[in-house]
């Protein structure tokens, strides 16, 4: 029985592998500009050639996601500290219906910009591994770093990295 | 190796592959398409506790046991 | 002072108690600010169940969980459960009416030509513990107590499950184990198997070992399908047979019965079974089929096929028709009763739920909300009936003309209340 056992134990270790390897195929450090976008928002069209010259940090969102729920006051706190040394956050929805991310924001008020990409298309240009993910974009448009899912304990590292391209 | 065992090895290993090739696919299922497989409806297993009851009266009133429990799906947030 | 069983329970009952009341303490500070991203869900069901002629029970439930903001979180479920009527003692009817005397010392009159029955009153109670964590963002692990005690038995288990996401958490690996060490302690001690029941009972108490071991597979097939796949492995060792139950002795050319024996099982049995199941999002509504296949090596073989649909009314209510078909093969130690003269076999059983059966449950559950309050509500009513062949092949002389599995109709209320807060 062990040694029958043995080819399984070893295919199932050989599946579980990819489990360690960093999410590939997402926009990392590497690439030189950020994918530009032009998307509709609450009032009127967001895109980010108009954020030239600021430091804009991109989050893709979707109401069904629950680590948005924990993301979205931090994302206020992120705007009350850093807006006026020059942070610029949008907050891209993911949803197919709109109604259900207007519902979201009901309950998580966003002080900040949200542009909407019902059909996914700026998701696919970044590369979107997880939900919800998230890009620092320097102000000359490169890609400055990025980050899948959402964890409050992690939140302080990426503050950082907002501080040291904000300008004082 | 039992026969059940067997095949079930087979039918795992041919739903791995299927999993690999899907998402090899143009077709493959987006981080943001997670939207229905989020609900708690989308479960394998929606409601433990009503699980859990029936399990309990299936194994009082028959001979068989166990299987009643997969772990997956959902938002795949994270 | 020695603890009777009454004693014991209740403190157990406490330790669990306090065991509870730490788990929403640690979270209470925090549930206060709300900001802390911790969340807590209550859940509570209610099932009122009754067989027609036999048994009924209530088994009230309730489990509170809290989830904490790094994702890990941890829960307790407490149940109780009343039975109360009768079971079929094994016994094969006779032409005249027959008188039982039950462990207890209760003493029944059967008509003549009905199954002989043994009725019961007892109460269980039951406690499970559950901490989750996840790590390396692709890993979660499971651990979990479970504890339950009725008059005449014990069970204490651990379990354990490691899940990982795979291929952007289309896919989910999960392998899982258990170990349970259960205690059977019967009114009027363990009987001796295959014998009459006169001899002094052996020892009072006697345990039962099971350990589990599952390998489970999930994948997201498309944006509205997900399918499962799951195998469990069980090993049993130790006292399998049901201590009140027993065989009719039989006379080889009348069939009626001169006395009764206690039946007995083999000490180990192993236990395998394998359940795919697929869950698919129409347009609003969602269809969940499932089929397990089960064998063991007491000759059991059985199927399982599971199918509800899920239909959504709007204002968050929905009806889900449930449909399930169950069919089992007798183990290969099942029999009617013991033949007057004839050699004793190794084992035996007349136990209907390891003889040949098949199962057919119909029923609905309505789910709603109820307007400005928190929480969802399910009400579920379901029927089940059990049937078998009563007139067998293997049957002799009077034994012929008894329906010896009538069938067992059943029927179930389960009331269910859902918040997160």
């Amino acid at each position: 029985m062990k040694r029958l056992m043995l080819p399984w134990h070893l295919l199932l270790l050989l599946l579980a592998l990819p489990a360690f390897a960093r999410p590939a195929p997402h926009a990392g450090a590497g690439d030189r500009f950020a994918p530009a976008f032009s998307l509709p928002g609450r009032t009127g069209t967001v895109s980010l050639d108009s954020l030239r010259g600021r430091v804009v940090y991109v989050d893709f969102w979707a109401s069904w996601c629950e680590p948005c729920r924990r993301s979205f006051p931090w994302l206020n706190t992120l705007r009350e500290r850093y807006a006026d040394r020059g942070l610029t956050i949008v907050a891209i929805n993911l949803d197919k219906d709109r109604r259900a991310a207007d519902a979201f924001l009901e309950k998580f008020p966003a002080s900040f910009l949200v542009a909407y990409d019902p059909a996914g298309k700026t998701a696919e240009a970044y590369r979107v591994s997880a939900m919800p993910s998230s890009f620092l974009i320097g102000p000359t448009g490169t890609l400055l770093s990025s980050h899948a899912g959402f964890d409050p304990r992690k939140t302080g590292a990426i503050e950082a990295l907002i501080q040291e391209a904000c300008p004082r | 190796m039992t026969r059940p065992l067997r095949r079930f090895l087979h039918a795992a290993l041919l739903l791995i592959l299927a999993g690999l090739a899907s998402g090899c696919a143009a077709t493959a299922v987006r981080p943001w398409d997670r939207d229905l497989l989020a609900q708690k409806k989308m479960r394998l297993t929606p409601s433990p506790m009503v699980s859990a009851v029936d399990d309990h009266i299936y194994f009082s009133k028959e001979g068989s046991t166990g299987g009643m429990d997969v772990v997956g799906g959902g938002c795949g947030c994270n | 002072m020695q603890l009777t069983p009454a004693n014991r329970t209740s403190s157990l009952r406490g330790r669990l108690g306090a065991a509870a009341c730490l788990l929403l303490t640690a979270g209470l500070p925090s549930m206060a600010q709300g900001e802390s991203g911790a969340t807590t869900q209550f859940d509570a069901t209610a099932l009122l169940y009754g067989e027609r002629n036999r048994a009924n029970v209530a088994e009230p439930t309730a489990r509170i969980a809290r989830r904490f903001a790094d994702g890990q979180s941890l829960s307790a479920q407490f149940g109780f459960d009343v039975i109360t009527g009768a079971s079929p003692s094994g016994a094969s009817p006779s032409g005249v009416a027959q008188t039982t005397t039950s462990a207890s010392g209760t003493v029944t009159t059967i008509p003549a030509g009905q199954i002989p029955l043994n009725s019961f009153k007892d109460s269980r109670y039951a406690a499970d513990l559950e901490w989750q964590k996840p790590f390396l963002r692709s890993f979660l692990s499971t651990i979990g107590g479970h504890v339950s005690r009725e008059k005449d038995y014990q069970s204490l288990g651990a379990n354990g499950k490691l899940s990982v996401d795979l291929l952007q958490r289309r896919t989910t690996l999960t392998v899982g184990g258990g170990v349970n060490r259960d205690r059977v302690f019967p009114v009027g001690g363990i009987p001796v198997g295959l014998s009459d029941g006169s001899t002094p009972a052996g020892s009072s108490a006697l345990s039962k070992d099971v350990s589990t071991v599952m390998l489970g597979l999930s994948q997201v097939v498309t944006r509205r399908w997900l399918v499962g796949l799951n195998a469990t492995r069980t090993f049993e060792r130790g006292y399998l047979s049901e201590p009140y139950k027993v065989l009719s002795v039989l006379d080889g050319t009348t069939g009626l019965p001169s006395g009764q024996w206690m039946e007995k099982r083999p000490s180990t049995r192993e236990r395998w079974s394998v359940l795919a199941s697929s869950v698919y999002h129409l347009t609003d509504d969602v269809l969940s089929l499932s089929y397990r296949y089960y064998r063991d090596d007491w000759r059991v073989r059985s199927h399982t096929c599971d199918a509800r649909y899920r239909r959504e009314l709007g204002g968050d209510r929905y009806l889900e028709p449930h449909l399930r078909y169950y069919s089992q093969s007798a183990a290969s130690f099942f029999r009617t009763g013991l033949l007057d003269g004839a050699p004793l076999p190794e084992f035996a059983t007349a136990d209907y739920r390891l003889g040949g059966l098949k199962s057919v449950t119909v029923g609905a559950t309505y789910g709603f909300r109820i307007s400005d309050r928190p929480g969802e509500w399910t009400v579920r009513a379901e029927y089940i009936g059990q049937f078998g062949n009563g007139h067998p092949g293997a049957t002799v002389g009077i034994q012929r003309q008894f329906d010896l599995f009538p069938t067992v109709s059943i029927g179930s209320l389960l009331v269910g209340y859902s918040v997160e807060f």
